[in-house]
């Protein structure tokens, strides 16, 4: 694994990343050892998104700098393609609700972290969550919304995917989402951000 | 309106504050009952006593920004009332203030629904255009500014908002971008460059749709002024705000986008720092002339990425502060106070707050931890805030009421506080909405 390029990455130099992904694609390393520097990179970043030391600036940037490597690697990539995911989240932010930031910031550290994540986007009726995780046989169920009005759409979108009977964890997060709106919508957990999202949902494939 | 006296020069900072919170304090209202002349006396009165953080009573409820919706949608009211509806939020609003009796006016803001439809605003959606009609307004973040452009806008931060912002986001004024620089209009002949687009077609449709934009705009604020007065003649004083940005906000919440701006701090920080700087002149200027123009003591900054969550502490101190500070201090030379609606939390920048002079500010939190704040700001600047709109919303009476008394412990003996929402809310219940305004009264 290059510590150049993962060097590269968790300091912001977007620049070293992608002539260092080229550099190390003509030397000949695989698509598989790049994929995996990164992964360790993005590992940095969010421990030190945890501990306070980097904020959604660097977690933006790096998702700009993740997507310009794999689409470097992408035609290459037939041998990384199958790695096993840990779990399927379906994710939107609710209805009524046209804030897509923090979800995509979320969306992109769930998947970045091994998991299938559907994005269904944002302003997403409770009908078409509970639809998708039908469809995808999800096992956790991520809304977001920024506003207060994300309230009520939360509440009936949990319910909806209680009344289908589905067998799934639900979390939810934003901008004025605390335990009291926990409680509200019945949803098992709350999260202030990404890397909550992240341990929430490791938590929970570990224990079904 | 405003007017200085002769001797403004030799007034202090603090001295022309006085004359700016007196000109506000005395603005004359038709009073509907003498009654409601002396509440309104006694209401403008404690507040005034708060801003000064002079000995007074007892704190205020000031529901203006979490209520402002509640006040309405309780009678029926839905969002595209808000936006195109003006008359029809008069009854309801009277009610509410008969029946509460709060401290201070609380309306919804006013939406110009109808000019915006004429303009086709880009940077909203809202009910009863795009939005449903239950639904008020929300921001659409879009790229108004491309990265290219920063030098352009330092340069002119004017002639890029006039030839570029708005008819990017005004499309229906698209055709602002054909006028002339106008500081280079010296000599005869360039009244030629200056006044051609006027005679073009396009232009000339322009101007039709501006004038329409101008009427829809009287009949509004002729409803909405027309509550305001009988608001205020029932007792119920409002402060005068004048809404502004810090000039990392406008630049991010504005032209760049959420995404743009913080990825701007690695990628060009240098022209995001020049493009702040140029910001600052064009804001105090602003603010300056529009608290003369309508008599506002206060500048409202509604404050977003400078939040502990958006950007590191450095971040802050680098790209955030500075420019930001450079207007407040601006401001308080001018006798301006700077109120604070800080989304989010702030519990890393109260230093930076206290930097500011002595009642400079009015400090409004959100979900900023509140202990900290009376220890490190509560001497020195006006606090406010930070009853949890999740708590108005779906939580108990009892727990607001709960929620309302630590505030009150913490702050009740505090030189200046204001028992506030740390967001606004769609919906509450009106039992939950007198606790909180009775929370004060204790």
């Amino acid at each position: 694994m290059s510590q150049e390029l993962i060097d590269a990455i968790t300091d912001m130099r977007e620049d070293d990343v992608l002539r260092i992904t080229n550099e190390l694609l003509d030397g000949g390393a695989s698509p598989l050892d790049i994929l995996n520097a990164c992964k360790a990179a993005m590992e940095v970043i969010g421990q030190r998104f945890e501990t306070g030391e980097a904020f959604i600036p660097e977690l933006i940037l790096a998702g700009e700098m993740m997507t310009a490597v794999s689409d470097i690697l992408k035609p290459r990539m037939a041998e990384a393609a199958a790695s096993d995911k840990l779990g399927k989240i379906v994710l939107g932010t609710v209805e009524g609700d046209i804030h897509d930031i923090a979800k995509d910031i979320v969306v992109f550290m769930l998947d970045l972290n091994g998991f299938e994540v559907t994005d269904l986007g944002v302003d997403v009726p409770a009908a078409k969550f509970v639809e998708a995780v039908q469809e995808t046989g999800a096992t956790i169920v991520g809304l977001s919304g920024f506003l207060t009005l994300a309230y009520d759409p939360m509440k009936e979108t949990v319910a909806a995917l209680r009344e289908n009977g589905l067998n799934v964890k639900i979390m939810i997060g934003g901008g004025q989402i605390d335990e009291q709106i926990r409680d509200y919508t019945g949803a098992d957990a709350y999260g202030r951000d990404a890397m909550a999202a992240v341990a929430l949902a490791k938590e929970w494939v570990k224990e079904s | 309106m405003f007017v200085r006296p002769d001797n403004w020069k030799e007034l202090s900072p603090m001295e022309r504050r006085k004359v700016r919170l007196d000109n506000w304090q005395n603005a004359p209202v038709e009073f509907m009952s003498p009654e409601a002349e002396a509440n309104y006396k006694e209401r403008i009165g404690r507040l005034r006593k708060i801003y000064d953080m002079e000995p007074h009573d007892r704190p205020i409820a000031d529901g203006f920004m979490g209520a402002n919706e509640y006040v309405v949608r309780r009678k029926g009211m839905n969002g595209k009332d808000m936006v195109y509806n003006h008359e029809k939020l008069r009854e309801p609003l009277l009610e509410f203030h008969n029946e509460f009796q709060p401290d201070t006016a609380v309306s919804p803001l006013p939406y110009p629904g109808k000019v915006m439809d004429l303009l086709n605003y880009q940077t909203y959606i809202w009910g009863g255009q795009k939005l449903p009609d239950e639904l008020t307004i929300q921001a659409v973040e879009g790229e108004y500014m491309m990265a290219d452009e920063y030098r352009v806008f330092a340069a002119d931060p004017t002639d890029f908002w006039l030839k570029k912002y708005i008819p990017r986001v005004m499309p229906a004024l698209g055709p602002l971008a054909m006028l002339t620089e106008f500081p280079r209009v010296s000599e005869n002949v360039d009244l030629i460059d200056m006044i051609l687009p006027f005679g073009l077609p396009p232009f000339q449709a322009m101007l039709q749709t501006l004038m329409e934009a101008g009427n829809e705009l009287m009949k509004m604020l002729g409803a909405v002024g027309q509550t305001g007065a009988m608001i205020a003649a029932s007792g119920f004083p409002s402060m005068g705000f004048n809404i502004v940005k810090t000039p990392f906000d406008y630049l991010g919440d504005t032209l760049r986008g959420t995404k743009g701006i913080l990825t701007d701090m690695y990628r060009r920080p240098n022209d995001l720092l020049a493009a702040c700087e140029a910001y600052v002149p064009v804001l105090i200027n602003a603010v300056v002339n529009a608290s003369d123009r309508n008599g506002a003591p206060a500048a409202l900054y509604v404050l977003h990425k400078g939040a502990d969550s958006f950007m590191s502490q450095a971040q802050f101190e680098k790209f955030y502060w500075p420019t930001w500070k450079q207007v407040m201090l601006a401001l308080y030379e001018e006798g301006i106070t700077s109120y604070l609606f800080i989304e989010g939390s702030y519990n890393k920048r109260l230093q930076n707050l206290a930097e500011m002079p002595e009642k400079s500010l009015v400090c409004h939190f959100d979900q900023t931890e509140m202990g900290p704040v009376k220890e490190i700001l509560s001497d020195k600047q006006i606090i406010a805030g930070n009853v949890p709109a999740s708590l108005m919303a779906t939580g108990t009476t009892d727990e607001v009421r709960a929620y309302c008394g630590n505030l009150m412990d913490l702050f009740g003996d505090a030189p200046g506080y204001i028992m506030a929402h740390g967001c606004y809310f769609e919906n509450t219940t009106d039992d939950k909405m007198r606790a909180f305004i009775e929370s004060v009264k204790r």
